[in-house]
């Protein structure tokens, strides 16, 4: 089955203040759906929305999941879904190391911890701690190989989550992680952004890898640039807390050619013509 | 333990007579105690009025509630005739010698025999009293006084027995020396160590303080790092949750002397802890790290002193705690520089993770400095566990309570990867596993 994340009419508020104000957007597995739209439009808020991020509130609207609301889930228990949010700005955890943490995650995404907790409770037996994690070789053998893979440096395994990463290296850090966690529907949100070339091209080269083995891309950008990397199914347009233009790769050329200032002064118009949504 | 305290004696100046005539003391060491005892009757019980017990107050404590041991506990010929929780303890860490006490006798002792060739003495302080007297004559009570406080006092009028590690010059020593000190039910410890280090030498040591359920212990510690050594001194303190713990500890170092310690406050009811570095001649280096994790109603107070007396000397120090339920620590430092002590560089740090609304955490760190030509940096944070970073862990599938246990885990990361000895670091990471709660 094909996993389907449908955002209907989703408002949603931080500290009373409105900034999502009735999105409507579709992502399917497989594709490529770029998100592109001013500073400060809410488009790093609405990964946050879709994340289960608790400073949001939603107001108003839905988002489902293969047809079924996820406003109530965890945030862990989205990404369990299959539901990812490469972060614009990723949190640097001192002492956490990349490789531990990222097995834990692995072995909660894949649901290493709920079988033992199940087999704990129908045997009514404990089991040794780390039981609960995918068995240490088999984690690092497939870390190496996804490193080697996916351009990443093998040192980023001993280091600490994030801690003293440049910009590239945190942008890289999260396509690792994306590429261990293998998520149906990812949320990328500006991972292009503060990147050389080599660097882009290093994430766009990945996100393509996991498309092509069927993974959905929400590609949030501020910028075309990445468009050359990865080539969207569909490109819609943020603005002030919605998307007020969804079309086909075109979109991004003409985004690119008249600027957001254009977009402002359409506003009226692209709306009445309500091609939002796809 | 087997053993079971039968009869116990009171603490009174009939006591410290007792202990001289039980162990057929020396004649300096009888006067010594006796001296001790006034001094410990003459110094009032603290109040908060003084600084160092602002924060930290006794209320509750009673010192006739406690007791000296009298019962000779069994004593033991080989690791293999060993209870079996100690044989498992012992072989946590992969030593060189090892000493268990309990209650204030010798139960264990072990030396690798070369070392006793080369002149290492590694044993219980009451055995060196008998076998190296002038060692322990010069040394015992050289760095703290016996009017240093009132615990110091008491101590010095009461203690039965303690560590005692000696290194002659050159002998560098790779494999840590452990000691495991036991205190049983409702008893009053007075653990004393002494650690000397003569010029050149390297050595590591462990102590490790367990049990003593509603008791007391009351702990001096005193370490020689001569000219150019090289002592790394870990001190657990794993008591009971029920006991009063005060621990008086000086240390000084020699020109080019090396010096690390390791604090780790898990256990006790409340806890006062002197702890004070000397740098008495140039090219002195000492580090203090510090760990606690207070739970419940703990109170844990870390009082420390790096004391730059002479000029090109370095100090390191970082505290680190998570606080959790009601529980309280109180960090109080000082980085003092004597006139004319140049080029000292001395850090000091103290961050606490505060784990509960109702914990509280003090910070007390300061800076006395009476030279200009210094680097010298002080800090102190106090946070709860930021919410950003739980979100990023959940986000990527971890459960709350498995993302909080990795942030905290990795708030001591900065203090556990300093631990020299690698089974140091397994106990320790045990002990912030338990509290932090598996899953
Ligand atoms: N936690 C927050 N608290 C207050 N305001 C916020 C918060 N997060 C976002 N905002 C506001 O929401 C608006 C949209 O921000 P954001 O989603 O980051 O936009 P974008 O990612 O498109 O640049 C901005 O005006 C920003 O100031
Ligand atoms: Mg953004």
């Amino acid at each position: 089955m094909t996993a389907v994340l449908e955002i209907k009419d989703l408002h949603a508020a931080v500290e009373g203040k409105e900034i999502l104000k009735g999105v409507n957007l579709t992502i399917r597995q497989g594709e490529v759906h770029a998100l592109m739209g001013p500073n400060g439009s809410g488009k790093s808020t609405l990964g946050y929305v879709i994340a289960g991020h608790p400073h949001y509130e939603v107001t108003q609207g839905d988002i489902l999941f293969n047809g079924e609301s996820i406003l109530d889930l965890e945030p862990d228990e989205r990404a369990k879904l299959g539901i990812f949010l490469a972060f614009q700005y990723p949190v640097a955890i001192p002492g956490v190391s990349f490789a531990n943490f990222l097995r834990a995650a692995v072995s909660s995404v894949r649901g290493y911890r709920d079988r033992v907790r199940e087999e704990m409770e129908r045997t009514g037996q404990f089991k040794e701690v780390g039981s609960e994690l995918i068995p240490m070789r088999e984690f690092r053998k497939e870390l190496l190989e996804t490193m080697d893979r996916f351009n990443v440096d093998r040192s980023f395994a001993r280091r600490y989550l994030n801690d003293g990463f440049s910009g590239g290296e945190k942008k890289r850090g999260e396509v690792l992680q994306m590429a261990m966690l293998k998520p149906k529907i990812a949320i990328l949100d500006e991972s292009d952004s503060g990147l050389d070339i080599d660097a882009l091209r290093v994430v766009a080269d990945g996100i393509n890898k996991l498309v092509a083995d069927g993974m959905g891309a929400l590609l949030i950008t501020h910028y075309q640039r990445i468009l050359n990397y990865v080539k969207p199914d569909k490109v819609s347009v943020f603005y002030d807390g919605r998307v007020v233009l969804t079309g086909g790769p075109e979109v991004a050329h003409m985004l690119e050619e008249k600027g957001y200032g254009w977009v402002e002064e359409h506003l009226d118009e692209l709306e009445a013509k309500e091609i939002v949504n796809s | 333990m087997t053993t079971k305290i039968m009869t116990a004696t009171p603490i009174s100046v009939a006591a410290v007579k007792a202990i001289s005539d039980r162990y057929n003391e020396p004649a300096w060491l009888r006067q010594a105690r006796l001296a001790a005892w006034e001094t410990f009757e003459a110094i009032p019980w603290p109040t908060y009025k003084e600084e160092t017990w602002r924060r930290t107050r006794l209320t509750g404590f009673k010192l006739e509630n406690y007791a000296l041991p009298e019962a000779e506990p069994e004593v033991y010929a080989s690791r293999e005739a060993l209870p079996e929780h100690l044989r498992e303890e012992l072989a946590k860490i992969d030593s060189a010698g090892a000493l268990v006490l309990q209650d204030g006798r010798a139960i264990y002792r072990e030396l690798d025999e070369a070392l006793a060739r080369w002149g290492v003495i590694f044993t219980d302080l009451r055995s060196a009293l008998t076998d190296h007297e002038e060692l322990v004559r010069v040394h015992l009570g050289a760095q703290v006084s016996v009017d240093e406080n009132k615990f110091a006092a008491l101590h010095y009028a009461l203690w039965l027995n303690g560590a005692f590690l000696f290194i002659p010059r050159n002998i560098a020593i790779e494999k840590p020396f452990q000691v495991l000190i036991l205190q049983g039910e409702r008893v009053a410890n007075f653990h004393h160590t002494l650690l000397v280090g003569e010029e050149n030498s390297e050595a590591v040591i462990v102590e490790d303080f367990m049990g003593s359920k509603e008791g007391m212990s009351d702990s001096v510690a005193e370490v020689f790092a001569q000219q150019a050594a090289r002592l790394h001194y870990l001190r657990l303190q794993n008591l009971d949750e029920t006991a009063w713990n005060f621990a008086t500890q000086r240390i000084s170092t020699a020109r080019d002397a090396l010096y690390r310690h390791l604090q780790a406050s898990w256990g006790s009811k409340l806890s006062k802890v002197w702890i004070d570095l000397e740098l008495e001649e140039p090219g002195g280096h000492g580090e203090l790290l510090g760990l606690y994790f207070t739970q419940d109603r703990q109170h844990i107070d870390h009082h420390t002193n790096q004391n730059h007396r002479v000029p090109h000397c370095t100090s390191d120090l970082l505290f680190k705690g998570a606080l959790d339920d009601h529980s309280r620590s109180v960090y109080q430092g000082l980085i003092r520089v004597w006139p004319g002590a140049q080029k000292t560089d001395a850090y000091q740090k103290n961050d606490n993770l505060i784990l509960s609304d109702h914990a509280r955490a003090d910070s007390i760190p300061g800076l006395e400095i009476e030279a200009d030509d210094v680097r010298c940096t002080h800090g102190a944070t106090s946070a709860k566990v930021p919410e950003e970073y739980v979100f990023y862990l959940m986000a990527r599938g971890l459960s709350r309570k498995t993302a909080v246990r990795m942030i905290v885990q990795g708030f001591f990361e900065e203090v556990l990867n300093r631990v020299p000895v690698p089974g140091v670091r397994a106990k320790l990471e045990a002990e912030i596993a338990h509290r932090v709660g598996i899953e």
